[in-house]
């Protein structure tokens, strides 16, 4: 049995790269049963502790994990992936701590709630890490189908199945994208390898007759990619999927799928396509700008909140996407995956407020923070620090992320576009400021505040707390990231 | 006569991929859903033929078994216990279907010209092919060891994250239908 016995021995050798997101699927899986029949009818709640303990130990086992390269070549454990799954497992816990108000609030606590926001983790966990385009592929399934259940989890509302069910389609229909295009660079490079290192050899060899396939398979990987990362032009499902989702699940969309799809993207391009750079930095280029103006234009004219960070989400990633253009692909995982931190830190401070604030589920417009200093001002203050960090005002930390990426777009030759981000971000910084405007200088509306519950309060703390924090000490925060993810 | 019957082995993936395409398009434009059902019948079973045309017994039969046999079963069920009435009256995106043909239109050349230049361009010095190596090594293994020893070994992590996905699937469907919840 020489088959069989090398392959327990790589087995053996290649699963200690896996242990976090393997922990994940088998606890969560654990969970619906036999967890669920243990577990009587009114302690559901009780659920959302134990998803957050087992997301603490994944995410531990995945920091732990041994550096280096398995399952013959689908799978890398270095710097970048530990990072990048740093920041998937970040958004899970704090995903799962907004959840808790929320659904306590509607009555809607099962353990297949908690249970998709592990399986997705897992998934991004596992997408970040990929090294192949088909491992690649699956992960990022994985990841998607969980969330499109997740956003139609309010099967009652309306919306939120309209919100599941325009997210799903469309979500299909670029995947289908992506795995032809796949499909056509398998074909160009021979039929002989997925893997993004040999990728990249082979590309660089194709024949002259084959440029054509590879400049459309790379093209239709990239619009994969954009789908999933939701960046202008293929955008258009997000705001009616963050609208329509329940509002936990929409800080979740905005920053665990964003963060795991960006690392793979930089990897993907940055390793896999890096010899054929010509091809795709046009069009990528194409995707920020219009991300970068669409975003900042739409998220002005936006009554909702929700909407709003919807649109200055695509904003972001067309931010964020200078950093997949670099054609340093390590400099720019590093700068993106610093952007990405501080960015999830104030957009859950932001969403731990409007859950406050909706209680149930509705008020989410903007009108809703009228005269919010004067009622809550401890509230209003939060609110103003991970908004002026997130329109990047200086010294906030937001701003020094946002001067790192714009650095290394800079020192990368992308002068039009850098300037272009940085118009747009005056442009953002409008909106973000006239929201601060509602909270300090209109009068409140009549009515008392419930007081606002432990977690959203932990959360809100210490998102807050860490953006002062790294605001001190923001020059030091790249080298950091160096260290962090260089492994 | 018997050229003729050389010809149309020679040939034999060409035709199933090309009745293929007819299933499929009957699948999709059929009005009726138990008719998109059955062309949904005939592009498994062509798909299967074209397995069977490029040597992957394995492939073919289990692409029988699986769709054929229990896929479409299932789908025949869903599209009897289901009313469709109501779908078929609302008529949506009418006024989108001018552009959509363009898009389509636009594609379709775009996707011919590649092809055309990839296969028949003028530098093309070798045909479009799987490498000669993944051939060879079928015929000294045979057919079902080639495909577990891919499942197992080459792509065991993709195999099992797509089992997971299948999981997850369950899970979601019972999720988004069950009555009630606690």
């Amino acid at each position: 049995m020489p088959f069989a016995q090398s392959l327990l021995e790589s087995l053996g050798r290649d699963l200690p790269y896996l242990y976090g997101p393997l922990f994940l699927v088998f606890a969560a899986t654990l969970m619906i049963w036999p967890g669920d029949l243990l577990v009587g009818r009114t302690n559901k709640r009780a659920w959302s502790y134990v998803a957050f303990l087992v997301l603490a130990a994944g995410g531990a086992m995945a920091l732990y994990a041994p550096l280096g390269q398995g399952f013959s070549g689908m799978f890398r454990v270095d710097g970048l992936t530990k990072g990048f799954q740093f920041l998937s497992v970040l958004a899970g816990l704090i995903t799962i701590v907004l959840s808790q108000p929320q659904l306590n609030a509607l009555r809607e606590q099962t353990v297949e709630y908690y249970a998709l926001i592990l399986f997705s983790t897992a998934g991004m966990m596992l997408l970040v890490g990929a090294t192949d385009l088909v491992s690649m592929y699956f992960s990022l399934e994985l990841m998607a189908l969980c969330i499109y259940v997740l956003v139609a989890y309010l099967r009652h509302q309306e919306r939120s199945v309209e919100a599941g069910m325009k997210y799903f389609m469309l979500g299909a229909f670029s995947s289908g994208i992506l795995l032809y295009g796949i499909s056509l660079l398998f074909a160009a490079t021979g039929g002989l390898t997925t893997n993004l290192a040999e990728l990249n050899e082979k590309l660089a060899l194709a024949t002259p007759n084959h440029t054509l396939l590879v400049f459309a398979g790379v093209l239709m990987v990239l619009v994969g990619f954009a789908f999933k990362v939701a960046a202008v032009p293929f955008h258009m499902w997000s705001p009616d999927a963050y609208e329509g989702a329940p509002t936990p699940i929409t800080a979740f969309m905005s920053m665990a799928p964003k963060a795991a799809a960006l690392g793979a993207f930089v990897r993907v391009f940055g390793t896999g396509f890096h010899g054929v750079s010509g091809e795709w930095m046009l069009p990528i280029s194409f995707l920020a700008g219009a991300s970068m103006v669409l975003g900042n234009v739409a998220a002005l004219r936006q009554q909702s909140l929700k909407r709003l960070l919807a649109y200055s989400s695509i904003a972001h990633v067309g931010y964020m996407l200078l950093g997949v253009m670099s054609a340093d692909a390590q400099a720019g995982g590093q700068a993106i995956w610093l952007y990405m931190l501080t960015y999830l830190l104030m957009q859950s401070g932001a969403f731990a407020i409007l859950i406050h604030l909706q209680g149930k589920g509705e008020g989410e417009r903007i009108d809703d923070f009228r005269g919010l200093a004067r009622r809550r001002p401890v509230l209003a203050f939060a609110m103003l620090v991970c908004l002026l960090s997130l329109a990047g005002i200086p010294p906030l930390v937001g701003f020094f992320s946002k001067f790192y990426l714009f650095k290394l777009a800079i020192e990368q030759g992308h002068i039009t576009l850098t300037v272009l981000a940085l118009l747009t971000s005056a442009v953002a910084a409008f909106y973000y400021l006239n929201v601060v405007a509602t909270m300090y200088f209109k009068e409140a509306p009549e009515g008392e505040l419930k007081p606002m519950g432990s977690g959203l309060a932990l959360i809100l703390t210490v998102t807050c707390a860490l953006i002062l924090v790294g605001t001190l000490f923001g020059p030091k925060l790249l080298d950091w990231t160096a260290k962090i993810t260089l492994g | 006569m018997e050229s003729l019957l050389l010809k149309i082995g020679q040939n034999l993936f060409l035709i199933f991929a090309v009745m293929a395409l007819a299933g499929a398009a009957v699948m999709v434009f059929a009005r009726n859903a138990v008719h998109s059902v059955i062309g949904f019948l005939f592009a498994m079973l062509s798909v299967a033929g074209c397995y069977l045309s490029l040597g992957a017994e394995f492939m073919g039969v289990a692409q029988l078994l699986i769709y054929a046999g229990g896929i479409v079963v299932l789908f025949l069920f869903v599209v009897m216990l289901v009313e469709l009435s109501k779908a078929r009256e609302a008529r949506r995106f009418q006024g989108q279907t001018p552009f959509a043909l363009l898009l389509v239109g636009a594609g379709l050349v775009a996707f011919v010209g590649i092809f055309w230049q990839t296969i028949f361009g003028a530098s093309a010095t070798e045909p479009l092919t799987l490498s000669q190596n993944l051939v060879s090594h079928g015929e000294t293994l045979g057919n079902a060891q080639m495909v577990s020893r891919g499942l197992f070994a080459e792509y065991l992590l993709p195999f099992e994250i797509l089992s997971v996905i299948l999981l997850v699937a369950l899970v979601g469907a019972v999720v988004l239908a069950k009555a009630e919840r606690v």
